[in-house]
């Protein structure tokens, strides 16, 4: 067993796991945080998509050992009980999911895509969603709320004194 | 997933001492897009697992006195984003630019798309086409060999069960050697490669011919290919567009591609010809900004 230690949106938590164990696996059957999907479980899918010190990765094709020290947000991190994220609440406003399983994955794409650049292109955001994969919707509404999102987070950052 | 035991390596010998100690069937892991993968389908998983993860001087990208070093642990992403490369090789971004998706592309290394070396690797012919070597570590020390000698088979490299590929390195003469990546594939993400080809050539202005060209082919034969005849055509030959499609048409002839359910021998053939011509023109288009800006 080895033993981790990693921030899991913003808490500190620990486990004892198998060297074997995914950090999907960490995430779903050891802390219960079970937004992150198991989907292909080869990197194909993306319904698994968290952000790790930052970037996105695919949960499934990283060992919880390796992401010991790290810091993880996964789709529980993003909405407090008061608001959701913006980008899950464009998400809404657009109707961009269907069944829903590929969201999570999605949105998280979406947020680490506009961590780093607040106003894509729709080629960009294209780019950055092209590892989630969603049978459902055709992906145009996806980009629409995506854009939403920018707009809504470059306002809030925006400082107050241009009015 | 099947059990193993997991040996973290602090650094390259640390890693090179564990392989070493727990023998030929230990498994090395780096980003993982490829390892866990094959891991979670196998039957037999190896009994350890060296993560090297985590080896600081396997990262890394720089300009020594050997040329640019690309640690064997640079992911795809920082290749893609590093100043260094899209400044002297903007071709290996573009080359990065196509592997995976984001998701892999910030996981997965260079190193490890060379060592699993699938024939249709987006990362090897960029580095063909510069001549780059590698660097390898094992229990008697470090040897460097050129990357195409590092290419034995599909899935298979030279390194042997105790070695790890440590750096790439693209030699000092070729820095900035004006450079071009072209891919086929089906889709834009999570594609593989049906035919792609790079190039690269320096320009002699005063002769107004090209020097030192080379042609690299991935998916067409067993590795990563050089075209030695095409090169050898456009050797001090001016580059008009009917050179550079003859060049693609005499790689045509050193490929020995295949017909696999992603396309047919045929179809290969016209990929190798066409994206070796545009290879080849976006490498002179580059030489010719390059010359441009020297003259400004």
């Amino acid at each position: 067993m080895i033993a981790v230690t990693m921030k899991i949106n913003g808490e500190t938590r620990t486990a004892s796991v198998p060297p074997e164990t995914t950090l999907l696996a960490l995430l779903r059957d050891q802390f219960n945080l079970t937004g992150s999907k198991l989907g292909c479980d080869v990197g194909d899918c993306g319904a698994c998509t968290v952000i790790v010190d930052g970037k996105c990765v695919n949960a499934c094709l990283i060992l919880a050992a390796q992401a010991d020290g790290r810091d993880v947000l996964t789709i529980e991190g993003l909405a407090t009980l008061e608001r959701l994220h913006p980008v899950q609440k464009a998400f809404e406003d657009n109707a961009s999911l269907q069944c829903g399983f590929c969201g999570p994955g999605v949105i998280m794409s979406a947020k680490a895509l506009l961590d780093e650049n607040p106003d894509p292109t729709a080629q960009q955001i294209r780019d950055a969603l092209a590892g989630n994969l969603c049978r459902c919707t055709g992906y145009t509404k996806m980009i629409e709320a995506v854009q939403d999102a920018a707009r809504i987070l470059r306002a809030e950052r925006a400082p107050a004194s241009q009015s | 997933m099947r059990a193993f035991e997991l040996a973290v390596a602090t650094d390259a010998a640390h890693a090179v001492a564990l392989l070493a100690e727990h023998g030929p069937s230990v498994k090395v892991l780096a980003g993982g897009t490829d390892l866990l993968v094959e891991l979670k389908s196998a039957s037999h998983v190896p009994r350890v697992v060296v993560d090297i993860s985590r080896a600081a001087d396997l990262k890394g990208i720089a300009v020594t006195d050997q040329g640019l070093r690309i640690g064997a642990l640079v992911t795809h992403t920082e290749i893609l984003r590093s100043p260094l490369i899209r400044e002297m090789f903007p071709a290996l971004a573009d080359a990065a630019h196509t592997i995976g998706a984001v998701q892999t592309r910030n996981l997965a290394t260079l190193g490890g798309n060379l060592v699993t070396c699938v024939p249709s690797m987006d990362s090897g012919p960029t580095l063909v086409a510069l001549d780059a070597l590698v660097t390898i570590a094992g229990p008697g020390g470090r040897r460097q060999l050129p990357l195409t000698g590092f290419f034995v088979g599909p899935r298979k490299t030279i390194l042997k069960p105790e070695e790890l590929l440590v750096e790439i390195i693209i030699p000092r003469e070729n820095l900035g050697k004006p450079a071009n990546f072209q891919k086929f594939g089906l889709r834009k993400g999570q594609a593989l490669a049906l035919v792609n080809a790079a190039a690269s050539l320096w320009m002699d202005w005063e002769r107004n011919v090209c020097v030192a060209p080379r042609i690299a082919l991935g998916a067409v034969a067993p590795t990563v290919i050089r075209a030695p005849a095409a090169e050898a055509y456009l050797e001090g030959r001016a580059i008009t567009p009917e050179a550079m499609a003859e060049a693609g048409r005499i790689a045509v002839g050193e490929a020995r591609p295949i017909s696999d359910f992603r396309a047919s021998v045929e179809y290969r053939r016209d990929l190798i010809a066409v994206l070796t011509r545009r290879a080849l023109a976006n490498a002179y288009a580059r030489a010719v900004v390059a010359r441009e800006g020297e003259i400004k």
